[in-house]
């Protein structure tokens, strides 16, 4: 009975979340990888928290004492059914972190780059240098499915560089380079934000995030460097 | 005149008062080679009269007390005073006993219990302050005050969750439950007391040396930017740790060494099984975080360069350090509660507790896997790549033992005959709260969706799900299983049912929300954020204020059942470990004799047991 109430329900848990989209949004290669981790452990999990919630109701209903005072059965353990749960998790585990490794060697494995940009972090604002192309942004103008290699440093505390609808967070350590990659794929404006308590500006440490078309960008890349006179 | 005679008596007698101003002898002791410098024309600064002040005020504090007297009159030779000694024991019986530095183990379970409940109400209402500048988008408040707030309220609640039911209810029922009439130090054990009190005033007074913006991580190098206050964190966080430390080594011992005829280690109460991992965590990881604070404290104090960059240090150095000692530290929160959830179980369900060589193991595995893990705290650090994914592994191969805690939990009440008394009560929003906290868990040990998730609503809500979801409703589950035994009477029932319903429908409405602001990406520690996420942070407010409210409900229900409450006897809800075996209260000294124990501890539902 329980084990019928547990199956219905995991299995009307799970088709509820497969093909469900988690994140509000997707708009990097990182991002689908990552909502799909996200729905993929959502899916795992689901069975795991039915039974554990069906099983506790469940005893809760049958098996509550009546006014007698009797006691339950002397059973202290049940040696097959032990082994069989420690196997069964361990094997979902082993699962689930070669499922996670796979997802992490597609986000950060690849090692080429079509732009190279460099973030300088500082209390507390944020500033985008185009190595390759000598410009700087106060906001970070990228083009659509091109690879982007960001390398970021910080000149006084420790800042993170998160931009949710890509997916993407890392942090910038002063006295130390650090990297990721990330390839936009819709475009439009988003927001970017420091997620390392920075101090005292940290929650206004804002910028803002545009992905536009090649054509665009080389645009603004060369309207910048009119503007900075070369 | 004898007035007067008794007035300075008071001074003088080893106590409260004497220790009070022993402190500020200390603290003026301590200040007093600076001033001497500072006359040789160095320049000085207010964080070294910070640091020498508040060493000498907890020293003075400890000789006032009397902790070094029995310690120095064998050091001189002096005979000891069996009146002193029974004395010091808390034997002069009246309530004076719990304000003096005495050495009956449950004496001093219960000054833990208090100090730390008292603790837990006071970041409580910091909480409750939190979610009003939150409940809006835009500021009530300053950023530096909000910082202070959430940095305080946020290392005040990790030394309530590592204090509480390892010092109050541990100390007060291991060595009733292995049949010792005491720990084995328990001059050391009443040592470890008193260091709390000094650091847990300097913390609470670090607005007076303007706060301090880190958050408990104290990651530097905004450590060291930050205001007086920081050095308050971090002197406290080195006392607590050195009293955690003292108390690890006694528990140790204590379960060791003191185990009465037939208790063997098989035969060991869950609860104290837990404690006994618990206390090897503590002995081995804290040092760790000790020596991080204290490289902390000199960079900012002694100008070294330990975490600066520009002279050669290393700020993630700090963060593996930090988290080497503070990922394990989580499970000595959680753990205990575990026992004591374990503990709970099998007497309300009247059933031998399910898989408990199983459960042991698990402890034992939790132990020695948490030393592994800690880096999955830093997996956007900027630590080295390779490294992601043997921590992600042994992350979640921590939930394989975790997982046993569950299996044994719900073994036990499958066929069962339950009860559901307020203590049972507790156990099932256990379950049901550290089973999301579990579950989230994963998320963020997975290095993919961490990478959006971390630093988000959602670690937020996943810690609280795992901290208060576990260790508090752990202890509540302690707390009331255990309030007949340490008061002698009865807490209301009715009112116990009252709080666990409405603490944990506010908790979860409070909590659950913040799991989808942070998948919407709201940043943790920030003081404002979008208005669009407004609705969903007034619900959490309003329900946190709740939570708030619901502790008003036990409060009364706790002073006024030990008050008033009905006597309990020493057995109200026929448990078949040893505490209960002894009158509530227990003696002065426990058993008149030392216990012998044949059977294991749950041995329900077998016929010897029925007719006890």
């Amino acid at each position: 009975m329980a084990f019928a109430i547990w199956a219905v329900l995991s299995v009307l848990g799970v088709a509820a979340v497969v093909g469900m989209q988690i994140l509000p949004i997707v708009a990097s290669r990182e991002a689908v990888v990552i909502d799909r981790a996200l729905v993929a452990l959502t899916v795992v999990s689901v069975p795991v928290l039915m039974f554990v919630v069906v099983g506790m109701l469940y005893s809760a209903i049958r098996f509550r004492a009546g006014n007698d005072d009797t006691e339950g059965p002397p059973i202290h353990g049940h040696r097959r059914l032990e082994a069989g749960w420690v196997v069964g998790t361990f094997v979902m585990v082993i699962g689930v972190a070669a499922y996670g490794t796979i997802g992490l060697l597609e986000i950060r494995g690849d090692q080429h780059a079509d732009l190279e940009v460099q973030v300088h972090a500082k209390q507390w604002a944020w500033e985008f240098d185009y190595v390759d192309l000598g410009l700087d942004s106060e906001e970070l103008i990228l083009p659509v499915g091109r690879r982007i290699h960001i390398t970021l440093i910080s000149s006084d505390a420790i800042h993170s560089l998160s931009v949710p609808a890509f997916g993407i967070k890392q942090d910038a350590v002063p006295g130390r380079v650090t990297q990721l990659y990330v390839t936009p794929t819709l475009t439009g404006t988003y927001g970017a934000q420091c997620a390392e308590l920075c101090g005292l500006g940290h929650t206004r440490m804002l910028a803002q995030v545009t992905v536009m078309e090649p054509s665009e960008f080389d645009a603004w890349v060369a309207q910048k460097r009119l503007e900075s006179g070369e | 005149m004898a007035g007067s005679g008794t007035r300075m008596a008071r001074w003088r007698r080893p106590g409260l008062a004497r220790g009070i101003l022993g402190g500020l002898v200390g603290l003026v002791i301590g200040a007093l080679p600076l001033i001497v410098v500072a006359q040789l024309g160095t320049e000085i600064t207010p964080g070294g009269f910070l640091a020498l002040g508040y060493v000498g005020f907890l020293l003075g504090w400890l000789a006032g007390l009397g902790a070094f007297g029995a310690w120095a009159g064998w050091a001189l030779g002096r005979p000891s005073n069996p009146a002193d000694q029974a004395a010091a024991h808390g034997r002069g019986g009246d309530w004076t006993r719990y304000f003096r530095f005495t050495t009956d183990h449950k004496v001093i379970g219960i000054q833990y219990l208090l100090a730390f409940l008292a603790l837990f109400l006071i970041a409580g209402l910091l909480a409750m302050v939190i979610r009003l500048e939150l409940a809006q988008s835009g500021q009530i408040f300053g950023t530096d005050t909000y910082n202070t707030i959430m940095s305080t309220h946020g290392t005040l609640m990790i030394f309530v969750a590592l204090n509480t039911i390892v010092g109050g209810l541990g100390n007060y029922f291991v060595p009733l439950m292995i049949g010792a009439r005491d720990m084995a130090f328990p001059r050391l054990n009443a040592l470890s007391f008193w260091l709390v009190p000094p650091a847990l005033l300097l913390i609470l007074l670090n607005p007076v040396f303007g706060g301090f913006d880190t958050g408990w991580t104290g990651y530097p190098p905004l450590s060291r930017q930050a205001e007086l206050g920081e050095q308050a964190f971090l002197l406290t966080f080195i006392t607590i740790g050195i009293s955690s430390i003292v108390s690890a080594v006694n528990f140790l011992v204590t379960v060791a060494r003191l185990r009465t005829t037939g208790m063997s280690m098989m035969r060991l109460p869950i609860f104290v099984w837990s404690l006994l991992v618990t206390t090897a965590i503590v002995l081995v990881a804290t040092s760790v975080v000790a020596s991080a604070l204290t490289m902390s404290l000199f960079d900012r104090l002694l100008g070294t360069d330990f975490f600066r960059p520009a002279s050669g240090g290393d700020p993630i150095l700090y963060q593996h350090l930090f988290w080497f000692y503070s990922h394990p530290a989580v499970y000595v929160m959680a753990v205990p509660a575990f026992g004591a959830v374990l503990e709970v179980v099998p007497v309300f369900a009247r059933k031998p507790l399910f898989a408990y060589r199983l459960a042991v193991l698990s402890f034992v595995a939790i132990g020695v896997l948490s030393f592994m893990v800690w880096a999955h705290h830093m997996f956007v650090s900027g630590m080295a790549e390779f490294f992601h994914i043997p921590i992600m592994i042994s992350t979640e191969l921590i939930s394989v033992p975790t997982g046993i805690v569950f299996f044994s939990a719900l073994g036990t009440i499958w066929l069962g005959r339950l009860r559901f008394a307020t203590p049972m009560l507790w156990v099932f929003g256990f379950i049901w709260c550290f089973l999301i906290g579990g579950i989230t868990g994963v998320y963020l040990a997975d290095v993919p969706t961490d990478l959006v998730l971390t630093d988000t609503y959602f670690v937020v809500a996943h810690f609280h799900y795992t901290i208060v979801g576990g260790m508090i409703f752990g202890l509540f589950a302690g707390l009331t299983y255990w309030f007949p035994k340490f008061t002698g009477r009865l807490m209301s029932e009715r009112l116990g049912k009252l709080h666990f319903w409405w603490f944990t429908l506010a908790f979860n409405a409070s909590f659950l929300p913040m799991f989808w602001l942070g998948i919407q990406g709201m940043r943790r520690r920030v003081a404002d954020y979008p208005a669009e996420l407004g609705e969903l942070n007034l619900l959490a407010s309003v329900a946190a204020w709740m939570i708030g409210l619901s502790m008003l409900v036990f409060v009364y229900n706790f002073i006024r059942s030990w008050a008033r409450g009905p006597l309990a006897g020493a057995n109200p809800w026929r448990a078949r470990t040893l505490e209960w075996q002894v009158s509530s209260p227990p003696p002065v000294d426990n058993f008149e004799h030392p216990p012998v124990v044949s059977s294991g501890p749950y041995e329900y539902g077998v016929s010897v047991g029925r007719a006890g």
